[in-house]
């Protein structure tokens, strides 16, 4: 087992990995402060703030050799016998030199700006920097600007660590950022009628340690610190984007990526980004309505639900068949409990898969470490970032669940010719979808194929105009649950919002009218009853998923160990709120944590 | 000690000195093809070895020692030739290029066998397009007689040389840095490791030797290492082209063997100081070594003496005198407006740090100076470059080390400056004017937790 030596403490290393001083460290709970580094990107020690002592102990000998000069951790392999100080009179006097040169030219505008609370330069100014400021000349004033129609650029702010410049040129590889000028007057920008216009350009908003570049739909909306996150998942793909989903006051104010190796890196696309804001909708469903006397009439949800569940139960009873469109917007545990309900109604009930959107052709960004400047770069672990086409989260799972209780997975085309020429009674339909929506013609010919039709969405769509009860769902950010991404990995997303009033998360309107006993049906449950009712699913035992999700279809014992590396999951320092680093002023940090 | 015979610069007087005509007729190409055909490049790479030639670009690393560490089961070697020469007052790569290209092409052609390199690079600084069009002609002439191209010499060994022009960045002239340019990107010098010899241009293995450097190469190979090193003082040995320029009366490059004093060149090269005035401090090699003052003009100008005066190394070589009228606020000021210019922008304390002194020497030499400052600077020389590991590449050294000089060896003149010179209308920044009427607090003041309060202000900028 090797062995790194910090601060005079012995570490040990973990095995089939190649982390630098900054990995080594923070997996001993030591923290090194840095700004351009990131795990993703090339290697180019340019903010200098990373640099500590660095020493080689001889295995023999035991005699530790120290490299007179700072080295920047970033840089700096972790192997065995090699030795970081961190904690050492020089090593603090160069951090404080650090901050107060990227202070010198940065404007004081902190109440003014979006980053402030989740800046890389108020953290580390209070950890490591000082309260005084001996620079009297004029700053530089470099100009704001606009980079693209949804990125500021407060030139002004901006420290030159240069990840957003490398991200363009060896992620998405699309290269519209550059270093423009020399020297203090150095500044990002981009070439006329370049706009950083790729579909991860985002991304690059988050990567920014400071608050030099701004997501104009995001701009002076939100102080950092009043927003509750929420560790959700992107509904817009199949991809499955970890997100956090930003909350305050009832309203969703943005997504940002959540580190997820397996999955989408650290990275989210522009179009999930935008996605959030499906959630704060004004046209959102707020009531649920049951026809009486030929009118759809708001209903309170319980009634609806009584009417609803009088219906179905009728049919049933008459001996005739109910069809039931399972949306893959649903998770898997809402997808189970329709599915349970309504085969529990009449075995020869017909499940169906929803329809499946989809847009444009898969697209693959796969990193190039050619394209990144030489340096020893074997920490970062190069992995492709893919955009789907399929514009729905849960297609695998609403499968597996189906293919479950029926054997088959009847595509939306099929059922919807069935439904048409009049084979069942009644056809219970969930979407949820925010751009799948069926045509009126199609939706009229549903409708003329059966007596009662339920149609539960969160949106006012043609069918629901047509329909006999409308069921006020979740949207996505209201309801917890599972979604199977493309690749079959089963990952949780919390709630973030609570139910809108008027509306039901899906999951209780299925256990009410299975009238499931337990009060409102927890998501925890389900999966578990799911995992062990469904061998597919069998890895969830228990209703609890590893952290980065897991692959169904295989066990616990089968599945092979995943390389995710033995930090779990990657935030930049300055993005995690400081109470929950346990630091708070006058007290000393966590493990190490605190170096000043 | 025999009398010196000048060998780098002894066809810079013949007429058409830049033909191949000149050259072969005064046994040009001779050491080429003797090395070429006689020898395998191992044998040129531990003659070199054995010469202990020393780069010529600045940092005095040994040549053959650098060619050695390249990799033995390498592809594809790229061979790069420094010619960006911007250290200000150099100009001797420009008058080897100029005066004798052939016998550079010669030394870049026996250099690129022994390194089994078949493409070499020339980076030539912008400025220099009389040397670029002069060092293509040269090339085309050479190729056209079988010394370049394909099968040199029917040994099997091939070589091409291109010229490539920079765009005016001091910063090009640093090894990674000139690689990054001539690879078309903006030219940031590279974290090293990797060394270029072991990743370098297009990723290869690469060379990067100063022009020089690489025209001691035929001299040595035809003459032989022992030749090479009875010239010159312990540890460095050969012919060095010094310029001298600065109040000087006549601003010379001559070659001389290594480890002359200030002292001769001024007096016996450079026809003495102008306006019979006496010398105050001279700059031993381009800006970024430092200074030294009048008392050190009889230290050695070679790669070891030269330290033992607090300069950073002998540099390129380029001395330049200052008189006894010249302000050291004004050199430097001078030299910290140079480096604030060319810092890359990369590194936190050299982007930030050279336009901060930058910045104090403008408002010292406006008037505006405070004694504190001369900490702050100190403070700012003392942690910025390679020595103490903060940064990527040398300039911060290099702007760094004539502040430091000039503190330890001038201050008491810079105290007296800023004493004698507060002007009543110095340069204010709103900060200063705020903190001289007294709205705001000095900054100093505030906190104090790493420093202590400095010595009290001689009198706050802008006050009256
Ligand atoms: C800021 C900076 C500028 C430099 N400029 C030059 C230059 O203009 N010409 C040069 O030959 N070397 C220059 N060097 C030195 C090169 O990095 C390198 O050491 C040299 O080209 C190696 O060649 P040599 O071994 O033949 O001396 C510079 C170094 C630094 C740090
Ligand atoms: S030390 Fe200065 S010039 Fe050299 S790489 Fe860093 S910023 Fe650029």
């Amino acid at each position: 087992m090797a062995t790194i030596i910090i601060n005079g403490e012995d570490h040990e290393l973990p095995e089939g990995e190649k982390l630098n001083a900054i990995q080594a460290a923070k997996l001993a709970g030591v923290d090194i402060p840095y700004y351009c580094w990131h795990p993703a990107l090339s290697v180019v020690a340019n903010c200098r703030m990373c640099e500590i002592e660095v020493g080689q102990k001889d295995a023999k000998t035991g005699e530790i050799k120290m490299i007179p000069k700072l080295v920047p951790g970033c840089q700096t392999p972790a192997k065995d016998g090699t030795v970081l100080v961190t904690d050492s009179a020089k090593v603090k006097e160069h951090q404080r030199m650090i901050m107060e040169y990227l202070l010198i030219n940065h404007p004081l505008d902190c109440p003014v700006c979006d980053q402030a609370g989740m800046c890389g330069l108020q953290d580390y100014s209070y950890e490591y920097g000082q309260a005084n400021h001996r620079f009297v000349e004029e700053r530089v004033i470099n100009p704001k600007k606009d980079v693209s129609d949804e990125i500021q650029l407060n030139q002004d702010r901006c420290i030159m660590c240069t990840r957003c410049v490398r991200f363009t040129r060896e992620i998405t590889q699309t290269g519209e950022l550059q270093v423009m000028r020399r020297g203090n007057h150095a500044e990002i920008g981009v070439f006329p009628g370049h706009p950083v216009d790729n579909p991860l350009a985002g991304n690059v908003v988050d990567l920014c340690p400071v608050g030099a570049l701004l997501d104009k739909d995001f701009l002076h909306k939100q102080r950092a610190w009043f927003l509750s996150k929420h560790d959700a998942i992107c509904t817009r793909c199949s991809t499955g984007c970890n997100v956090k989903a930003e909350e305050n006051k009832g309203r969703l104010w943005r997504f940002t990526p959540r580190n997820n190796p397996l999955v989408n890196d650290y990275w989210i696309c522009d179009e999930g980004r935008a996605s959030y804001k499906a959630a704060n909708d004004d046209g959102l469903l707020t009531s649920s309505y049951a026809k009486t006397g030929g009118n759809l009439a708001s209903t309170p949800i319980d009634q609806a639900l009584k009417f609803v569940s009088q219906a179905l139960g009728q049919v049933a009873r008459d001996g005739g068949k109910v069809a039931a469109v399972v949306s893959p917007f649903l998770t898997v545990e809402e997808a189970y409990l329709l599915a349970s309900y309504l085969k529990g109604l009449n075995a020869e009930n017909v499940l169906a898969l929803g329809p499946i959107p989809s847009r444009g052709e898969d697209r693959t960004f796969t990193p190039d470490q050619t394209k990144g400047r030489t340096g020893d770069t074997s920490f970062v672990v190069p992995r492709p970032f893919t955009i789907h086409a399929e514009k729905c989260p849960n297609r695998r799972g609403v499968e597996a669940v189906l293919a479950h209780f029926q054997g088959e997975v009847i595509p939306f085309d099929a059922i919807s010719k069935r439904v048409t020429s009049g084979e069942f009674q009644a056809l219970y339909f969930t979407s949820d979808a925010i751009d799948a929506r069926e045509a009126e013609a199609e939706a009229k010919a549903l409708r003329d194929g059966v007596k009662f039709l339920v149609v539960q969405d969160t949106l006012v769509t043609p069918l629901a105009q047509l329909a006999d009860a409308v069921l006020a769902g979740a949207t996505f950010a209201e309801k917890a649950g599972c979604y199977v991404n493309a690749d079959g990995r089963l990952q949780y997303a919390e709630a973030s919002l609570p139910p809108r009033d008027g509306s039901l998360p899906d999951l209780d309107i299925f256990a009410v009218l299975m009238g499931r006993a337990g009060g409102p049906a927890r998501s925890r449950d389900i999966l578990a009853e799911v995992a062990s009712t469904i061998p597919v699913f069998s890895a969830a035992d228990g209703g609890v998923l590893p952290e980065f999700g897991v692959v169904i279809g295989q066990t616990n014992g089968q599945a092979a160990p995943e390389l995710v590396g033995a930090g779990g999951r990657f935030d930049d320092p300055w993005q995690i709120p400081r109470y929950l680093k346990g630091d708070r002023p006058g007290e000393p940090g966590p493990k190490g944590g605190k170096n000043a | 000690m025999p009398a010196f015979e000048p060998v780098l610069t002894r066809n810079f007087a013949v007429p058409d000195s830049q033909t191949l005509r000149a050259y072969e007729s005064r046994g040009g190409y001779q050491a080429s093809r003797k090395a070429i055909t006689e020898m395998d490049p191992d044998k040129v790479v531990q003659i070199v070895k054995d010469s202990e030639l020393r780069g010529r670009g600045g940092a005095g690393f040994p040549c053959g020692l650098k060619w050695s560490f390249l990799p033995k089961d390498r592809q594809e070697t790229f061979m790069c030739v420094n010619g960006d020469e911007s250290e200000p007052a150099t100009f001797n790569n420009r008058l080897l290029i100029e005066r004798d290209p052939h016998q550079f092409i010669e030394g870049i052609l026996i250099s690129c066998f022994a390194t089994k390199a078949a493409t070499a690079y020339v980076y030539l600084r912008f400025e220099y397009i009389h040397a670029f069009r002069i060092m293509e002609r040269a090339i085309a002439e050479a190729r056209e007689a079988g010394h370049l191209g394909k099968n040199i010499y029917g040994s099997g060994f091939d070589l091409e040389i291109y010229c490539h022009r920079g765009a005016g960045a001091y910063i090009c002239g640093e090894e990674t840095g000139l690689i990054e340019s001539l690879e078309g990107k903006r030219g940031w010098p590279r974290i090293k490791p990797p060394f270029p010899a072991i990743e370098g241009a297009f990723r290869k293995p690469t060379v990067v030797n100063n022009v020089e450097t690489l025209a001691c190469v035929p001299h040595i190979i035809e003459r032989g290492a022992d030749w090479f090193k009875s010239i010159g003082t312990p540890k460095s040995y050969g012919p060095k082209l010094y310029c001298v320029s600065g109040h000087v009366n006549k601003q010379v490059c001559v070659e001389l063997p290594l480890g002359v004093t200030t002292r001769e060149l001024i007096e016996d090269h450079a026809g003495g100081v102008w306006k019979g005035r006496k010398v105050k401090a001279t700059v031993p090699g381009g800006i970024s070594m430092g200074v030294m003052s009048a008392d050190e003009m009889d230290v050695k100008l070679d790669f070891e003496d030269i330290k033992k005066t607090g300069c950073l190394g002998l540099g390129t070589a380029a001395v330049t005198v200052m008189d006894d009228q010249t302000s050291m606020v004004d050199y430097l000021y001078n030299t910290s407006r140079f480096f604030a210019h060319e810092s890359c922008g990369q590194c936190t304390p050299c982007r930030e740090g050279t336009g901060w002194m930058y910045k104090i020497f403008k408002r010292i030499k406006a008037g505006g100076g405070r004694l504190e400052d001369l900490d702050v600077l100190t403070m700012m020389a003392n942690n910025m470059g390679l020595t103490p590991g903060t940064t990527i590449c040398g300039l911060a050294d290099g702007a760094a080390w004539p502040v430091k000089n000039v503190l330890a060896k001038f201050r008491p003149e810079l105290e007296e400056y800023i004493k004698k010179n507060q002007s009543s209308k110095p340069l204010v920044t709103p900060l200063q004017k705020a903190i001289a009427a007294g709205t705001v607090a000095e900054p100093v003041a505030l906190g104090g937790r790493v420093y202590p309060a400095p010595q009290p202000a001689l009198r706050s900028p802008g006050g009256s």
